[in-house]
């Protein structure tokens, strides 16, 4: 008799190990999740501060047109910081129901560098200036006063971004032009994929070269009447 | 000579149209028609692939690239080379020339991410006559400029030739009819081009105590 409790509550002790490892792993499985769903969603906190009017280029699909739209927004002081701010604004205004130009709601971006042009690469020469190697006796390198950013996106908004020559050029060109209208000294844009360079946005618009703030791309014009 | 790539193929499907269209699908539909249109027209064609897969550039087992597509385009020294895209937005046919600045000669060595900057104007030209030709087919045109790998790398007038459904149907876009109307107009406006198109001049032009180049060779008398 006593070795047929002393079998019931070995077996019970069993079961009840596995029922505990099952739910620990469980769990941790859940834990991970949230850690990682906070990770992509949570937008970058804005200073306590008063809210300034920002000006964003919003992209419409229809019409192949960027309009300036201003919306009130605390932003950062710093400027890395204001530019990501700016960007996250954007891309959540795209995810809102009856956007004209519908994305995912993700984070767009992981990180903005701001990096000064050098003096003798005005944006409007090429699109595809690289940085060229300062003199290396003068201390201070000659700069335009101008600024490079460098807009690293996340994989995960790459990936789920519409693919199209349209859609993703509009994209880019609404996150330049946006960066410019709020902070003139951005005349250059550049953008990474989790840190990489990457050929494509998805599939079609050139995520190798460098943006300029003044590109007129995608002035359309739709020529059903210019026959 | 005209370059036809087909954007696109194998594993990378492109764009998803609808539930049964992909935009590797319809781009090759779409050169092989065209392709077939500019033969019986007298033209030469390069497609950068004729199937799903791109074509192999060499025997290594490697996929095409975008810069192996340039190159084979760059190769022909075409009268044009057009990038077949597709997409599910809007309707008719979006035509996309590069926004690099033109240059306005060509340069003595050629950089390779902006060589389509000496053809700009050609390609402006031939996307006017492009939109003019599909107009008169009474389809809807749209035209602009974009960075589209791998255009701004083409020695040759260039242009993203979008194709968008005829109507708010996304499957509409694989109506053999349309795309039929469509292949017709650029290839009968590929006709005249062959007769305008001039390729930009040298940036150094010859100087007389050297030896001239083949085609300044040509024009003396």
């Amino acid at each position: 008799m006593n070795q047929r409790r002393q079998r019931i509550v070995f077996w019970c002790m069993i079961a009840c190990i596995l029922a505990m490892a099952v739910f620990l792993a469980m769990q941790r499985k859940r834990g991970r999740e949230r850690v990682q769903a906070l990770g992509n969603t949570t937008l970058l906190d804005a200073p306590p501060g008063n809210a300034t009017p920002i000006t964003l280029e919003l992209a419409n699909d229809a019409t192949g047109t960027l309009t300036p739209t201003t919306r009130d927004v605390a932003l950062p002081d710093a400027p890395n910081a204001r530019a990501r701010t700016l960007i996250d604004h954007l891309i959540a205004e795209y995810s809102q129901p009856g956007s004209a130009h519908p994305l995912s709601p993700t984070t767009p971006v992981a990180e903005v560098f701001l990096l000064p042009l050098p003096a003798d690469s005005p944006s409007s020469r090429s699109s595809r200036t690289i940085f060229r190697a300062t003199d290396p006796t003068t201390s201070i390198p000659d700069t335009s006063g101008g600024e490079l950013a460098v807009v690293d996106l996340r994989s995960a908004f790459a990936s789920e971004h519409p693919s199209g020559v349209e859609v993703e050029s509009l994209t880019l060109l609404s996150i330049v032009k946006t960066l410019h209208a709020n902070l003139p000294q951005i005349e250059q844009v550049r953008f990474l994929v989790d840190g990489q360079p990457r050929e494509t946005l998805a599939g079609h618009a050139d995520l190798l070269k460098a943006y300029t703030a003044s590109s007129n791309a995608h002035t359309e014009t739709d020529s059903d009447t210019n026959p | 000579m005209v370059v036809l790539d087909p954007a696109h193929g194998g594993l990378d499907s492109g764009s998803r149209i609808s539930e049964s269209t992909l935009e590797k699908n319809v781009t090759l539909a779409l050169a092989f028609k065209l392709r077939s249109l500019l033969v019986a027209r007298g033209f030469a064609v390069t497609m950068t692939r004729d199937a799903d897969v791109p074509t192999q550039p060499d025997a290594s087992g490697s996929t095409l690239t975008l810069d192996d597509r340039a190159g084979i385009a760059n190769h022909a020294h075409a009268v044009a080379c057009l990038l077949l895209h597709a997409t599910a937005a809007g309707t008719g046919v979006h035509l996309y020339k590069s926004d690099l600045a033109p240059a306005p000669t060509l340069p003595s060595v050629v950089p390779w991410l902006t060589a389509q900057s000496a053809w700009i104007d050609q390609s402006s030209a031939l996307q006017q006559q492009l939109a003019n030709a599909l107009s008169r087919a009474s389809v809807p045109t749209i035209i602009s400029s974009a960075s589209v790998r791998p255009e701004d790398s083409l020695s040759c007038p260039a242009l993203v030739v979008e194709l968008a459904p005829t109507n708010s149907d996304p499957d509409s876009i694989n109506n053999a009819d349309y795309q039929q109307n469509v292949a017709q107009a650029i290839a009968s406006s590929l006709v005249f081009w062959r007769n305008q198109v001039q390729p930009p001049q040298p940036s150094h032009p010859p100087s007389p105590t050297h030896p001239a180049p083949p085609t300044a060779r040509k024009r003396t008398p």
